[in-house]
């Protein structure tokens, strides 16, 4: 015979086990709507978006024969122009600090900003060859890019200048020599008019400031000309020339 | 007359060749040893340091810009201006002119810097002389152009010369045979080119004609 209060305590137990289930059930459902209304949302995807990978033409240097040529390259590339640049530089560079590379480089990022400058460049500067106002005020301004020669005017239509700023920690570890130097700035610029033609002239600048030489020999104060600089067309350069 | 001009000195001592040498005292070396074979073929040679530290002309304890060097260079009216440099990485002998394009006659106020442009054309003739000097004595040679001051500022036919190592080992560059075998070539080349140089007061003169005839559409052009 099972005693009264043995029997009390069975059903207690029956109820709180029948109790802690039904909250089980009810905390569970509860979490479940909570993270499908934070899916709902959150529109952040679970990958980065990727660009289509293209072909592309890096002119690259062999410090052996002093040469350049063009190889070409499948390489995802943003679309917008600047930072189109600034990545085939990046590209082309991290190329060079690859083991084994002819034209050894040291590794890092090397470009801080490319600036893509539509050609001629506008500014406005002060009139010298007309007298000041008689009143003593300022003498009338000319636009640059009217007075100004050659290099600020664009060979065609829609020809634009590229600033290219280096990182100081890039320069500061550039191997030294004239031909190592110059190879860098000429796969620059070959690679630049290879893949982004309408940039006609290409102006360096280290840490947005301007420097003398990239390390101690390839002048970087003049503006060049974004051109073919691979071997072949310089030799076919150097056959029209005579 | 012949300028050599031994790039960088004093504070600025160019590239680190190898661990005991440096780009400055290669480029010094290498310039009295072709001074002492240019004399002695009867030229006449200036060179814009002959210590480590160049000073300017009469100002002394100035250090010498690379424009002072381009003076000098320019005083001298020269039949051949060259830079001297050396570098760790290649082999054998890189010469280079200036990568400007080449200008038919000289203005008459010349740009300093881009003054080399009317002398391009000889500066081009000088290095393949000299190119084919170098390829009869078997040295390894690369001849390329280069934007290397003060080059755009000389009114002279105007090389980069850059001595690298003549093997794997960097300083290999040191070796005065090696040095003297270079030397030796580019003397060699210059005792020819000397009958082939075009005078600067001749093509001072052609120059001229050149600006007499392009001042009219020049004033022209300025008026308002």
């Amino acid at each position: 015979m099972i005693q009264r209060h043995q029997r009390i305590v069975f059903w207690c137990l029956v109820v709180c086990i029948l109790g802690m289930g039904v909250l089980l059930a009810v905390g569970r459902q509860r979490g479940r709507q909570r993270i499908e209304a934070l899916a709902a949302g959150d529109e952040t995807p679970l990958d980065a978006p990727t660009a289509m990978a293209e072909t592309v033409t890096l002119d690259l240097a062999n410090d052996a024969d002093g040469s350049i040529a063009p190889a070409s390259r499948q390489i995802a590339l943003p679309q917008e122009p600047n930072a189109r640049a600034r990545a085939l530089i990046d590209h082309l560079i991290a190329e060079y600090a690859l083991p084994g590379s002819a034209h050894a480089l040291p590794p890092g990022a090397a470009v801080a900003e490319v600036f893509l400058l539509p050609l001629p460049l506008v500014g406005y500067t002060t009139d010298s060859s007309t007298a000041a106002t008689k009143d003593g005020g300022f003498r009338p301004t000319l636009p640059v890019g009217q007075t100004d020669p050659d290099p600020v005017q664009p060979k065609q239509p829609g020809g634009e200048l590229a600033v290219i700023d280096l990182h100081s920690t890039f320069v500061n570890q550039h191997p030294s020599g004239v031909e190592v130097e110059s190879l860098t700035l000429r796969s620059i610029l070959g690679t630049l008019h290879a893949n982004l033609p309408q940039i006609e002239q290409v102006r360096f600048l280290v840490d947005g400031q301007a420097r003398e030489t990239l390390a101690g020999h390839a002048d970087l104060l003049r503006t060049y000309p974004a051109a073919d600089t691979t071997s072949g067309a310089n030799a076919a350069n150097e056959g029209q020339s005579n | 007359m012949i300028v050599l001009d031994p790039a960088h000195g004093g504070v600025d001592s160019g590239s680190q060749i190898s661990d005991t040498t440096v780009e400055k005292n290669v480029t010094l070396a290498l310039a009295f040893r072709l001074r002492s074979l240019l004399t002695a073929r009867g030229f006449s040679v200036v060179m814009t340091r002959d210590e480590d530290a160049a000073a300017v002309p009469n100002a002394q304890g100035s250090a010498m810009t690379l424009d002072d060097r381009a003076g000098i260079a320019n005083h001298a009216h020269a039949a051949a201006c060259l830079v001297l440099h050396a570098t760790p990485s290649g082999n054998g002998v890189h010469l280079y002119r200036s990568e400007l394009e080449a200008s038919e006659g000289q203005a008459f106020v010349v740009p300093w810097l881009t003054a080399q442009s009317p002398w391009l054309a000889q500066s081009q003739r000088l290095e393949k002389q000299m190119a084919t000097a170098f390829s009869r004595a078997g040295l390894a040679l690369v001849t390329s152009r280069a934007s290397v001051r003060p080059i755009d500022s000389l009114t002279c036919p105007a090389l980069v010369v850059e001595l690298a190592p003549s093997g794997d080992d960097a300083d290999s560059i040191n070796d005065t045979d090696y040095q003297q075998r270079v030397a030796l070539t580019i003397a060699g080349a210059m005792l020819f080119w000397q009958n082939q140089v075009q005078p600067p007061a001749r093509l001072e003169a052609a120059t001229k004609e050149a600006v007499g005839q392009a001042a009219p559409s020049d004033a022209t052009r300025t008026q308002p």
